[in-house]
């Protein structure tokens, strides 16, 4: 049998890569218009300048280590090379929440920890996101009905994900990124502090 | 023979009553008589005490304690009954180090008194909680909140309003 020969010539779908520094920023889908001033030798960006913060914010989020119960061990499995994490630019668990913009509330959340949790939170500078993973987190779960678990993590600090599951598979928590993902995609500048939205 | 009829029969006078907790053999002691009964369990070899366990049955306390040697690989539960209003009973620290925390446990949720125990104070719930959350009494109804204190130490109030987002 004669070997399949590929005219490389006739394949055009795939895409060229970004060499310069317009295509890179066109690349990205998230630049509305781009111009070229000839004469100046530099880029003038027609857009708001929430886009690229967005941009920029969504790529590299770092988590800040914490996890309070067995969904951090999920946290874990997320983090390893298995399902890894790192694909979302957030393979970096800061030790100090003060390097941290996101914080996952893994497990439950009892009543002596929750001024601990809140404390973490405030510790945070802003920018900052939270995902609350887990029935405990979300609702108390199981112990919506105890005296010393807390009913939903959002009574103390705000939540910008809910990721359902007890706990919820790898798979489940990468869907809550790309989620949080997407809502920043969509946020103002400012956002955080009211001045837009 | 069983180590609980064994028990028996060396004790005759604080074994009330014998028979089978599951498949372990059970035996109820006079509440008197606790500390002399551990002692002669303990030269029986029973030599780690692995659980108390409080329970409140509304008309009385119940507290149960499981033994286990590792020399006879045999199991043995002792139980004794109390006083639902005034439930205390002698510690076995002396005896079983390890009963320390256990006993210290069934103090913050059963609210069960041991005398003579070296350091009784809650060991799960900060101090000031209300209540002891596993008794049948227990007051549901009335949630209660900790906050950290200047020096790290947890306050307990039923007014969250330093915690929470809204009321």
């Amino acid at each position: 049998m004669d070997p399949v020969t590929i005219d490389t010539t006739k394949i055009s779908t795939i895409k060229k890569k970004p060499q310069t520094a317009l295509e890179k920023l066109e690349d990205t889908g998230l630049i509305h218009t781009v111009l070229s001033a000839k004469d100046r030798k530099g880029l003038i960006l027609l857009t708001t300048v929430d886009q690229i913060f967005n941009w920029a914010r969504l790529s590299s989020l770092w988590p800040v280590t914490s996890g309070l119960a067995c969904c951090a061990i999920e946290m874990m499995g997320v983090a390893m090379a298995h399902h890894d994490i790192a694909r979302f630019g957030m393979e970096i668990f800061r030790a100090s929440p003060r390097q941290a913009d996101l914080m996952f509330v893994a497990g439950t959340v009892t009543k002596r920890m929750a001024p601990r949790v809140k404390q973490l939170y405030e510790m945070m500078p802003e920018p900052k996101w939270v995902i609350s993973v887990g029935s405990c987190s979300n609702t108390g779960g199981p112990y919506h009905e105890s005296y010393s678990v807390l009913k939903g993590v959002d009574l103390i600090i705000p939540v910008d994900v809910y990721i359902p599951g007890c706990p919820p598979r790898p798979e489940a928590w990468l869907y809550g990124v790309i989620q949080l993902r997407e809502k920043i995609k969509n946020e103002g500048y400012g956002a955080k502090w009211g001045i837009n939205k | 023979m069983n180590p609980a009829e064994e028990l028996k029969q060396a004790l005759p006078g604080s074994v009330m009553s014998t028979g089978m907790q599951v498949d372990k053999p059970l035996a109820v002691i006079k509440k008197e008589e606790l500390l002399a009964a551990a002692a002669k369990v303990k030269e029986m070899g029973f030599d780690h005490l692995s659980v108390i366990t409080g329970i409140d049955y509304t008309d009385r306390f119940e507290v149960i304690y499981n033994l286990f040697s590792y020399k006879k690989k045999e199991n043995l539960v002792l139980k004794v009954i109390l006083d639902h209003n005034n439930p205390e009973v002698d510690s076995l620290t002396s005896l079983w180090k390890g009963a320390n925390w256990l006993e210290r446990e069934t103090y913050d949720l059963v609210g069960i008194k041991f005398a003579g125990h070296p350091n009784l104070v809650r060991i799960l719930l900060p101090e000031g909680w209300n209540g002891h959350p596993l008794r049948k009494d227990y007051d549901m109804d009335t949630e209660q909140f900790v906050t950290i204190g200047e020096d790290g130490e947890d306050i307990v109030s039923t007014d969250g309003s330093n915690l929470l987002r809204r009321k």
